[in-house]
């Protein structure tokens, strides 16, 4: 049959595709170790050198490269991300909680939710500056760029939610009733800390998203910027193989995220699991 | 001992939408008894639990317990308990955690110091001892079935409502938990609501039977006396031991399309019907004994331990089920696709209509 | 009488009522800060893009006077009606790339690899690359593409060309190439899980009714993609459309999209001008949505 002439061809094809996927990481990579500070954002690798990482880390000497405004920017997308993190976590779970029976213009309420991740960034940022700019309001990344972020972010919070929920048994709450425990307590003693990876999920997602954030960020942020703001600067200058160094830090700090998450999840999975075969047996 | 009534129902009805799940349900339940509660899937059995205990509310109706009327009091606020059918038990939570929630996370909590032996105790009255420490997923489902039970008891409620608590055993399991259920109710003296969806359960566990049908109360009394009396045409077929044929009154005969039945019972008004139970039917070779005649074939007999039954079937294709307790005497026998005469006393039948 | 199926129905029952303890008034009010954050900050802002593109403008200065003029300005100038055909452009071919890129592997992961496992190990190792920096993965197409790039150095070394490809960087090719990249795990992943629902007896009926793969392909297994196929296509469109840096890195300046036209204007502050590319913007990303809906009904599909 032709799928046994077929599998080892995709199996070839993906090998490729992956290629395609991590290559650019990879050449990325390789250049940070160039030779600096006269080696240029290309090929051939004069000279093996970590002299970009030191550089990023302000630890090279004075050069006619100019430093990536890391520092401060740093800081203010962390902050960001974490107040972001927050607000559309607690908003996703309230209203995924609200989900959770049917009401009058349900269907309403969740297309307007989920709006804010199919508008494109370039769209909900024009639309922030031009209601900044004709109020009169200051543009700053701790007020309209984090208005525009929990936008954005909210609808995955509320979309991992709702698939938690979905799946989530009633009927312990009911029995937590009936033992006398009230609606308040019952959320707090039962439900929450069965949702919790779910509630982990979500934030994760939140983090990174606006961590990452750049498109609304551009119009909404105002003077002060945030990382990605910084770097999408150097676009248009020069490029040194700072930013390549930098991109290896950057998606290091990702993938330690990631374990982080990982490791949090395997921990509160193996409550998750006992919710299932309540489930199955019933 | 006082017979004021611990639960009190009066007029309720509940509908969702456009479906009318239960309507003008009014009864009572007193301190010592054990009242089940009978009917198929739709009858709205699980429904009238769930209006009890606060889950849903109803339209129209009253609910009081030990006087105070609890009809718009949130579930959490009621001092009812209530044992699913799936258990419910708390997954995080250890089994001796499952059973103190209620105690810790009332209103007013009970003291930690006294949670303990509370616990404890209630631990082994329901059989679970040395299991305390086991998470819910380590247990068994005759077990997590005990833990729920132990959990909503050691509350001292005023109610416990049991919403088909058996259900998710296996038979021999089953028949243990009837009698230790009716033993735990004694020994705490608090009434038992028990709803379920198995005739043998229902006449065996109460002291009280309550068939529901359709949203109505078909029948409330004692077991045995719905077993000989059924009240209407519907409870007699919920109680799966009565054959049930259509006909309607002519004058004061009852006339079915097999002839004319008679009867010594006649319930008037509802749906008209004509019972007669499985075990006051004998088979005969044709044209060999007077009586009340029904012919049919025999088709085959299914073993039941203590009794056997026999099917029947007429010329129209209506099964006819004939029991015989084995305790009477060795059974007859059959020839399949023969055709036989079932005969029965008039004392024996009844007519409704 | 059996209990055992009695059961099912009264815990899905229990599912969707289960927040009984709230009452009505209590779903509202846990709902109530999310639609007003929505309503404030996202609603609010589109309606002033549609409100501010009818406002006037002059260099520095802007009323909210109704006129037409930005939308004759944006009408009248060739270089705006190319952006929109720029943009329309690449969207389809970035659409049509990263389908015919994304399929294949699609296809392998979702169908020919039987182990569940593995499946998601291999959907999380396409997946990863979007948890890193967007824009690192733009840039790091720099060196990839240029004169002096990896690319050109492999196929140099391998004697497949004796010139380096110009035509790699600071082209359409190489925002293609780049937004082909970075999307095309939308596509992946859509279409990876609605094969992976497929139950492989329906293929193995086929089969042994004499069907070749080919025909099993196209009749059977595309169509049954389908709803994964429109998901995919539905949030490449939307980001290739709203894209503005992918454009800015790659193609130094040379390929304008209409997000570059929105990010140049208001960088001048001329708001009306951008207000009407926003809206121009917005509506071919609805017709575009709603067409592709029309495809497939997916409430129904999925």
């Amino acid at each position: 049959m032709e799928s046994r002439v077929l599998k080892p061809i995709l199996a070839v094809y993906l090998g490729l595709f992956l290629l395609f996927l991590y290559g650019p990481f990879l050449v990325l990579g390789i250049l940070s170790f160039q030779q600096g500070p006269e080696g240029g954002p290309q090929f051939p690798i004069t000279e093996w050198s970590i002299f970009w990482y030191q550089h990023i880390l302000g630890l090279a000497p004075p050069s006619r490269v100019a430093p990536l405004p890391i520092g401060i920017s740093l800081f203010r997308s962390l902050s960001l991300a974490f107040m972001t993190m927050i607000t559309s976590t607690v908003l996703g779970v309230m209203s995924a909680q609200a989900f959770r029976r049917n009401f009058r213009g349900k269907t309403l309420a969740f297309y307007l939710i989920v709006l804010g991740m199919i508008v494109p960034g370039v769209l909900v940022g024009l639309g922030s500056a031009l209601v900044a700019t004709t109020t009169g309001i200051e543009r700053h990344w701790w007020s309209t760029a984090f208005a525009t972020h929990v936008v954005y972010t909210l609808p995955f919070a509320f979309l991992v939610m709702l698939a938690i929920f979905n799946r989530f048994d009633g009927s312990i709450e009911e029995a937590a009733w009936s033992l006398g425990a009230s609606p308040v307590r019952t959320f707090r003693k039962v439900t929450f800390p069965l949702i919790f990876p779910g509630v982990l999920s979500a934030m994760l997602f939140a983090f990174t998203l606006s961590y990452d954030e750049f498109s609304r960020t551009l119009f909404s942020s105002g003077r002060e910027q945030t990382l990605p703001l910084a770097i999408y600067g150097t676009f248009t200058v020069e490029i040194h193989p700072n930013v390549f160094a930098f991109g290896v830090l950057t998606t290091l700090f990702s993938f330690a995220l990631l374990t982080v998450y990982a490791i949090l999840m395997t921990l509160s999975v193996r409550r998750a699991r006992r919710v299932a075969i309540q489930e199955s047996i019933a | 001992m006082s017979k004021e009534a611990v639960l009190h129902l009066e007029g309720l009805s509940k509908s969702f939408g456009d479906k009318v799940a239960l309507s003008n349900i009014s009864f009572s339940v007193n301190q010592k008894e054990y009242v089940s509660l009978l009917g198929p899937s739709g009858s709205g059995k699980t429904t009238l639990l769930r209006t009890i205990s606060g889950f849903e509310t109803p339209q129209a109706g009253r609910v009081t317990l030990a006087g105070r009327d609890v009809t718009s009091a949130p579930a959490h606020d009621r001092g009812i308990g209530f044992v699913f059918q799936n258990f419910a038990l708390f997954p995080h939570l250890s089994v001796f955690d499952n059973v103190a929630f209620g105690l810790r996370n009332r209103a007013q909590p009970v003291p930690e110091s006294e949670v303990r032996s509370k616990v404890l105790e209630m631990i082994d009255l329901v059989g679970l001892q040395g299991l305390a420490r086991r998470g819910t997923h380590q247990i068994s489902g005759g077990q997590k079935q005990r833990v729920a039970l132990a959990r909503t008891l050691v509350t001292r409620p005023k109610l416990v409502l049991l919403d088909e608590p058996l259900g998710a055993l296996d038979a021999n399991l089953r028949q243990r938990m009837r009698t230790e259920l009716r033993n735990i109710r004694e020994q705490l003296d608090i009434p038992f609501l028990h709803v379920t969806g198995s005739e043998t359960e229902a006449l065996a566990m109460g002291d009280r039977l309550i068939v529901l049908d359709n949203g109505r109360i078909g029948q409330d009394g004692a077991p045995d006396e719905i077993y000989n009396r059924p009240a209407s045409a519907n409870v007699a077929r919920f109680l799966n031991r009565y054959n049930v044929f259509d006909g309607a009154f002519e004058g004061d005969a009852f006339v079915t399309k097999y002839g004319s039945f008679p009867y010594a019972s006649r319930v008037t008004g509802g749906e008209s019907a004509y019972a007669i139970r499985y075990d006051r039917l004998a088979a005969r070779p044709v044209g060999s004994a007077p009586g009340s005649n029904l012919a049919a074939t025999y088709v085959t007999s299914e073993y039941l331990g203590s009794s056997l039954v026999h099917l029947f079937e007429t010329a129209d294709g209506k099964v006819v089920e004939v029991e015989h307790h084995l305790s009477n005497g060795p059974p007859d026998a059959y020839e399949a696709g023969h055709a036989y005469a079932l005969t029965w006393k008039s004392e024996h039948g009844i007519a409704f209509g | 009488m059996t209990v055992a199926n009695i059961a099912a129905p009264a815990k899905a029952r229990v599912k969707t009522r289960a927040a009984k303890g709230l009452g009505v008034a209590g779903t509202y009010l846990l709902l109530a800060p999310a639609m007003v954050w929505m309503t404030l900050f996202l609603v609010v802002p589109m309606a002033m893009i549609v409100y501010v593109s009818f406002w006037t403008q002059s260099t520095f200065k802007i009323d909210s006077t109704l006129t037409l003029a930005s939308w004759r300005t944006f009408f009248a100038s060739d270089t705006y009606i190319n952006s929109l055909w720029t943009t329309v452009r690449i969207w389809l071919i970035v659409l049509v790339t990263t389908f015919l890129v994304g399929y294949p592997t699609a296809l392998y992961v979702g169908l020919f690899v039987k182990n569940k496992t593995l499946q998601t190990a291999l959907l999380v190792v396409c997946v990863i690359p979007f948890w890193t920096s967007f824009l690192i993965r733009v840039l790091a197409w720099r060196p990839m593409l240029g004169k002096e790039g990896a690319i050109n150095i492999l196929l140099m070394k391998a004697h497949i060309i004796s010139q380096p490809i110009e035509a790699l960087l600071f082209t359409e090719l190489s925002v293609v190439i780049g937004m082909t990249q970075i999307y095309v795990v939308f596509m992946v992943g859509p279409i990876a899980f609605m094969l992976g629902r497929i139950d492989p007896s329906i293929i193995e009926a086929a089969r042994d009714l004499g069907a070749d793969f080919w025909r099993i392909l196209r009749k059977i297994i595309f169509p049954l993609s389908l709803p994964g196929v429109v998901v995919g296509a539905i949030f490449v469109s939307v980001m290739v459309l709203g894209e503005f840096a992918t454009s800015a890195a790659l193609s130094g300046r040379k390929v304008n999209l209409l997000g570059n036209i929105i990010v140049t204007q208001v960088g001048s502050l001329k708001w009306a001008l951008a207000s009407v590319v926003g809206v121009i913007l917005t509506v071919i990303m609805g017709l575009v949505i709603a067409g592709l809906l029309r495809v497939v009904d997916l409430k129904k599909e999925l």
